[in-house]
């Protein structure tokens, strides 16, 4: 069902496995490469960088070359030679994905990306392009079924996400058509995700689907966040309000308010605290960012505080709070450290620590007209190109 | 680490008894680490804290509350600077380790909170005189100076942003294209030449053996500028655009061979791409202009975008990284 050979696979997780111990210092680097050696695995797998550039690369050849098709039925004016065209290409990037994986393979590369939500975006149009009676549930069930189809076979963590947010899509508009179900639609949705988050936990520790065990570990954290929001406040008032026309006044709050104020407050502490006593990541860090909803939520409807108040407090409790724990846990605590884990890779390696700041920091008081502003030493009549006029 | 792994690697004999013992020792006795976590919520804090006190300034400037919220981020970045003076390893031309990650971060809100009190000093009593050059200035110098004394990276690309906003460009990642009027001709000059000083500076702090590791950063913002500098002067410069392709065609062979000896994936994947945008626009000005077909365009874009994949997949397989 997998596109590449499962032993391949197997082997590269044999080497990431080896690779690690080696980084600490468990096994030699003679038993590292006896390792190798006896494991190899055929898969081109280039480094984060070269992912995004093949990636944007393939986009533009998919993008011209779809192009390329619709210009040759420019010259009819039927609909249907359009959808055939856009079909044909999703065809032809599936080909090319099967070619790349098949012949050089390629894992991981940002090609498969690339050319997999290629396929899967334009069969969606070409089957669904003109036709404006589809309902949304029609829609949402397509999607769901490719997603899956690409999921199963090329084991894409974003169409694995794309399939499960889909599937909520359809159980929720097919839940709308039964009458009076309205009030039970959180309830429901905040069902589903637990049945979901569930699951995935399980099937996530199965020997027999390791190799898709990244899909399933996204899907957990995709089920704790859509478990929260189907019970947060702000997404079910303003939900309620534009799918159901109740036309609330600001202010105005909805029935059985509170219990959704609970559940906005209480969720996100009670994954850090499961997260916490399970020393599971994916409860820890989920919880921790939606922290910042339970502030959004409570701050979009009561003004507690101006904003800059609110931001100079939360950076002081943020800095203080962490300080407090690394002073904690400068000797470990209760199976808890400070001490960074073994995994250098690539953030280290391209400083994109610093690149955030940079992105963060607006430079003082930009010089508004760069005309008056002295330019210091040389610019403009210094450098060797300009050297030529 | 999974266990099950290492255990059938030792059936097969390939990992001795004494390495799976050590295997299963560091497995069972390893912890959980909240090192990121306690990074980011830091990081979190001081943009948060930076921010707000530089909003909170602005907004109560009519009243006396804000000589206090000066006053506050005055003794703020005293009290950052102070913390790190104190806690700071010994000068040295190598990296050196930070003591503790808040160490990084005090210090980060010390640069923060300072060139917000240079902006406010400079908004309230223009303290620096019209020119604005000299606002800019010095929090440039200020920041440069505590990035090489204290060696921090992350202040280091503030100072080089605060450099190029001086010259008057934006440099910021995700503004390079969009803050920047390459319409005006001197700042496509002022980006070359920007470009070509920090390629300068990062050669130099690896030939004189002086922060080394700062190289990455310089060469990093410069080849970017430079490059964005030159493709930019061969779409605006209507009849010397081959004039234009001159240096940035060096560029690429520069950036080409010193990224082939530092074994930098990165730096060729950045020499062939903006490579193959300047000779496409190249090709684009001095033929398609004539040439009144738009297949001939599509397939152009096709072909040549799937030979340089082909040509990327075939070198980072000759490549790999150190």
């Amino acid at each position: 069902m997998i596109a590449w050979p499962t032993t391949t696979l197997d082997h590269l997780d044999i080497q990431t496995e080896a690779a690690k111990a080696h980084r600490q210092g468990c096994i030699s680097p003679e038993t590292l490469e006896a390792i190798r050696t006896a494991h190899p695995a055929k898969l081109y797998m280039p480094n984060p960088i070269t992912r995004v550039g093949l990636f944007i690369l393939t986009t533009i050849v998919v993008a011209f070359s779809t192009g390329f098709l619709l210009l040759l039925t420019i010259t009819s004016d039927s609909m249907s030679a359009i959808r055939a065209m856009l079909i044909i290409a999703s065809l032809l990037c599936i080909g090319a994905l099967e070619f790349a994986i098949s012949q050089k393979g390629s894992y991981r590369s940002g090609i498969n990306e690339s050319l997999l939500w290629s396929a899967v975006g334009l069969l969606c149009t070409g089957i669904f392009l003109e036709s404006h009676n589809t309902s949304g549930s029609t829609v949402a069930l397509v999607v769901f079924g490719l997603t899956v189809l690409g999921t199963l076979r090329y084991a894409d963590m974003a169409s694995a996400a794309v399939a499960y947010l889909s599937f909520l899509l359809l159980i929720f508009w097919q839940a709308m058509l039964i009458p009076h179900s309205t009030p039970v639609l959180p309830f429901l949705l905040m069902a589903l995700s637990l049945a979901a988050y569930l699951i995935t936990t399980r099937l996530v520790k199965r020997t027999a689907l390791r190799h898709y065990a990244d899909c399933l570990t996204l899907l957990r954290i995709l089920s704790l966040i859509t478990l929260y929001m189907a019970g947060n406040y702000f997404v079910v008032r303003e939900v309620t309000n534009t799918m159901f026309m109740l036309e609330l006044q600001p202010g105005q709050g909805i029935p059985g308010g509170w219990l959704f104020w609970i559940l906005t407050v209480i969720i996100p502490p009670l994954y850090i605290f499961l997260g916490v006593r399970k020393k599971d990541a994916v409860l820890l860090r989920t919880g921790i960012i939606l922290i910042a909803m339970i502030v959004f939520t409570v701050r979009y409807y009561h003004s507690v505080m101006p904003l800059e108040t609110a931001m100079v407090i939360g950076g002081l409790v943020l800095t203080g709070g962490a300080w407090a724990l690394i002073r904690y846990l400068h000797t470990p605590k209760n199976g808890f450290t400070y001490a960074a884990s073994d995994e250098p890779g690539m953030a280290d390696r391209l400083k994109v620590e610093s690149l955030i700041i940079a992105q963060t920091f607006t430079p003082g008081s930009r010089p508004t007209d760069t005309h008056t502003t002295n330019f210091g030493g040389g610019s403009g009549g210094g450098g060797g190109a300009s050297g030529d006029f | 680490m999974n266990i099950d792994t290492f255990s059938k690697l030792q059936k097969e004999g390939l990992i001795s008894d004494e390495e799976m013992q050590r295997v299963t020792h560091t497995e069972t006795t390893r912890l959980f680490s909240l090192h990121w976590e306690i990074k980011t919520a830091l990081y979190l804090g001081v943009l948060l804290l930076s921010g707000g006190l530089g909003i909170l300034v602005y907004k109560n400037i009519d009243t006396i509350g804000h000589q206090v919220i000066l006053l506050f981020i005055a003794l703020l970045c005293i009290g950052c600077y102070a913390y790190c003076f104190r806690h700071r390893p010994p000068f040295s031309r190598e990296k050196t380790e930070s003591p503790n990650a808040f160490y990084d971060y005090a210090l980060l809100l010390g640069s923060l909170t300072f060139v917000t009190f240079i902006g406010y000093l400079q908004y309230q009593y223009t303290a620096f005189g019209t020119a604005y050059g000299l606002a800019t200035f010095i929090p440039m110098v200020v920041l440069f100076a505590t990035a090489y004394y204290f060696d921090h990276l992350g202040i280091l690309s503030m100072a080089v942003t605060n450099l190029a906003a001086w010259a008057g460009i934006a440099i910021t990642p995700f503004q390079v294209l969009s803050q920047n009027d390459f319409s005006n001709h001197t700042l496509i000059y002022t980006g070359v030449a920007l470009g070509i000083g920090l390629v300068a500076m990062a050669e130099l702090s690896e030939k004189r053996d002086f922060k080394k590791h700062f190289a990455f950063t310089y060469r990093n913002f410069g080849v970017h500028i430079f490059f964005i500098a030159t493709i930019a002067g061969m779409c605006m410069f209507d009849s010397w655009y081959l004039v234009w392709f001159l240096p940035a065609a060096v560029g690429v062979y520069l950036t080409w061979s010193r990224a082939f000896r530092d074994h930098s994936f990165y730096f060729v994947l950045l020499a062939v791409l903006y490579g193959y945008v300047a000779v496409s626009i190249l090709l684009a000005r001095a033929m398609f202009n004539h040439v009144d077909d738009i297949y001939v365009g599509f397939l152009y874009m096709i072909v040549s975008t799937v030979a340089v994949i082909f040509f990327l997949v075939n070198l980072s397989k000759k490549i790999k990284q150190p």
